[in-house]
């Protein structure tokens, strides 16, 4: 089981290796879109890539309500965590 | 010089709004007249928005027109033959309110992409809906449906800065150009505006023209060839950033380029 540190972690190197964002500016507390400029196109690689790293199948939707990097890293602790390994 | 006297200022105040009026009168006009029934001439949507878009072309030419002979402005194409071919993806960059009327002007058949706001716009939303024109509002899907229009080929015209540049800012785009060349793996056709004096500018009202009468350099460059990024391995979202960055780099210079060539073309006494 990760942690949500460990998980912020691994955010913060897939941030940096899709779109080249500097893991300083990534705090909990950074919104994707106005502080990161990711925009919904890169939404959809960044979703592809935790989908690869979490081994788990991850809806658009489960991410919708996704503002900052804070609420990413609570969206797939919650998704580790309760949801079974996709079939 | 005569030009920029008190007399022909406000005249050019007046033509502008006079222009500006025929601008919108017309596209009401036309927005339950002409295009409608164009639209409607052909029950295959691609004729039908082609034929639309070659009218509304047409319309842009006569404003050209009636602007530039009540002497609001002069203008000069350069490479126009370049934007004859169908199937091209044009990216501009946006100084002034008209550059879009100038494309469009020279373009018979243009898909663009609209932002939201004009849609909403009493005048404008007539010729953006019959044409056919696309939404930025759709998100993710936008990009999908611009790479089929070019797939399909044909012809689409992007502002990456999204709305006008604001004077004395650097130069910004949105990544949704480079992500549709990407998509679309296509080349990218880069056209460079210039206006000076700046005038219709973002922040500027239409009223406000410039102590001389602008002029307009509308520039047709070589193809920029987008797939280029791609083959390094890189992921698409930072494919999209690297040439994003190279076609702001490239619009900076030619921008700079075309301005300092205008400005000394118009020294006093020149």
């Amino acid at each position: 089981m990760q942690s949500t540190e460990e998980i912020f972690e691994q955010l913060r190197g897939v941030l940096n290796e899709l779109f080249e964002i500097d893991p300083s500016r990534v705090t909990l507390e950074a919104h994707l879109y106005n502080d990161l400029e990711i925009d919904s196109i890169d939404t959809i690689d960044l979703i592809l890539r935790l989908k690869e790293l979490t081994g788990r199948k991850i809806q658009p939707d489960q991410f919708r309500h996704v503002r900052t990097v804070g609420d990413a890293v609570n969206a797939i602790h919650a998704l580790i965590q309760n949801k079974p390994a996709a079939a | 010089m005569n030009e920029s006297g008190l007399v022909n200022r406000a005249w050019r105040v007046f033509a502008t709004g006079f222009s500006f009026t025929c601008f919108g009168l017309g596209a009401v006009l036309m927005g339950f007249t002409l295009w409608p029934v164009l639209r409607l001439s052909s029950t295959d949507p691609r004729v039908a928005s082609a034929r639309v878009q070659r009218a509304v072309s047409a319309s842009m030419r006569v404003f050209v027109w009636l602007m530039k002979s009540l002497g609001l402005l002069t203008y000069e194409v350069r490479g126009r033959e370049k934007l004859a071919a169908r199937g091209q993806f044009v990216v501009a960059n946006h100084p002034t309110l008209i550059d879009v009327v100038f494309l469009v002007s020279l373009m018979p058949e243009v898909d663009c992409i609209v932002k939201q706001a004009l849609w909403r716009n009493v005048f404008l939303r007539w010729p953006v809906y019959w044409a056919g024109y696309i939404s930025n509002a759709t998100g993710e899907g936008l990009v999908a449906a611009c790479a089929s229009a070019l797939a399909a080929g044909r012809s689409l015209m992007v502002f990456p800065e999204g709305t006008r540049t604001r004077p004395g800012e650097p130069l910004a785009f949105q990544r949704g150009a480079a992500q549709i060349a990407l998509a679309a793996g296509c080349d990218l056709r880069p056209v460079t505006i210039t206006c000076e004096p700046i005038t219709l500018h973002k922040g500027n009202a239409w009223y406000r023209v410039p102590a001389r009468r602008p002029h307009w350099v509308i520039s047709v460059g070589d193809p920029i060839p987008g797939t280029d990024f791609l083959k390094t391995g890189e992921p698409p979202p930072l494919a999209a950033r690297h040439l994003t960055q190279a076609l702001v780099r490239w619009f900076d210079v030619s921008i700079t380029q075309q301005l300092g060539k205008m400005r000394t073309e118009t020294r006093p006494g020149g």
